[in-house]
């Protein structure tokens, strides 16, 4: 016996069409290339910040939840779009919270889901009490098909 | 409650709500097998994506979904020394008697205190608001268990040391 372990060789995965996560993340991830990614990201940073600054907070929460990437290795463009929209939830008065969800449509209120739980996966990042703030009034707008949509949806960002 | 403490214990009912939505599923790789998804890991498409809720970097909720199991794993506040000790002295009393507590789980996830693993057979035997009831209830009591012992454990030492160094007066 060459192997000893032979039995413990997932032979499943051999099969030719065995699921794979890195077929399925390809398909439906970014097709894009990496730098061009990178660059619209980065550029879309800029943006919300002009915007944060002018006070035009509605506008800059939909610009930051447009259009993130998805898919595998492009882990640096998932960060850098989390801290932007990171900054823009920190940056709003507790008391525009309820209004500015209210407007959001529903496929960007999905996306702010997922951003909202991303935060909290890293709370020694980001401040987990501001988030919990903006999970509460996200909460009772989209409800629980929202959290639901966050759990099964496989474009993570 | 204090401020921060109801927003998240709100987010686990609502996510752990959401995420519990379990049904019977054998195994696809063993015949006549039927295990929880969350624990085998054999196929990746029953798996779902791991959400993690936090109220600071001590205080934690991992929720993991597949189709017929979810794992719940709690890390509990531990501000000092001696809430480290109670704390793993506390879990590990209700582990050693997790068959009694039938959704609780042996061992904790790693970076976890402790974890709970509910099946489609939990479900199906009980009402699912109570399971997360439970669960919510779980994490409001056993801080408060722990400063409470944290309190007589304080009392009680500084009993033992008044009597004992009274000898010397």
């Amino acid at each position: 016996m060459s192997k000893p372990n032979f039995r413990k060789i997932d032979i499943d995965a051999l099969e030719e069409d065995a699921f794979s996560l890195e077929e399925l993340e390809q398909e439906i991830g970014e097709t894009r290339p990496r730098h061009e990614v990178e660059a619209l990201v980065g550029s879309r940073a800029q943006e919300v910040r002009s915007l944060l600054q002018r006070g035009n907070i509605g506008a800059a929460l939909a610009k930051s939840l447009e259009d993130p990437p998805y898919g595998r290795d492009f882990d640096a463009a998932k960060e850098r779009n989390t801290q932007t929209v990171m900054d823009v939830l920190n940056s709003t008065k507790s008391s525009d919270v309820p209004q500015l969800v209210k407007e959001l449509n529903p496929v960007d209120q999905d996306v702010l889901m997922k951003y909202l739980y991303k935060g909290m996966a890293s709370p020694e990042q980001y401040n987990s009490g501001v988030l919990l703030a903006w999970y509460e009034k996200l909460f009772e707008v989209a409800g629980q098909g929202c959290i639901v949509r966050v759990i099964t949806d496989r474009r993570t960002v | 409650m204090s401020n921060t403490l109801r927003p998240y214990l709100n987010a686990v009912r609502q996510t752990l709500t959401a995420a519990m939505c379990l049904e019977n599923f054998s195994s696809q790789v063993a015949e006549r097998h039927n295990k929880p998804e969350v624990e085998a890991r054999a196929s990746k498409e029953v798996l779902l994506n791991p959400l993690v809720i936090s109220r600071n970097d001590k205080e934690k909720v991992l929720i993991e979904t597949s189709v017929n199991s979810l794992r719940v794993s709690i890390a509990i506040k531990q501000a000092d020394e001696i809430e480290r000790i109670l704390a793993h002295k506390f879990t590990r009393f209700l582990m050693q008697r997790a068959e009694s507590f039938v959704i609780l789980r042996r061992k904790p996830i790693e970076g976890y205190d402790i974890s709970f693993l509910i099946t489609n057979a939990h479900t199906e035997q009980m009402y699912k608001h109570k399971l997360v009831d439970f669960i919510i209830q779980f994490m409001e009591e056993v801080d408060k268990e722990i400063s409470e012992m944290k309190l007589s454990l304080n009392a009680r030492a500084r009993i033992v040391s008044e009597s004992y160094l009274s000898q010397f007066n």
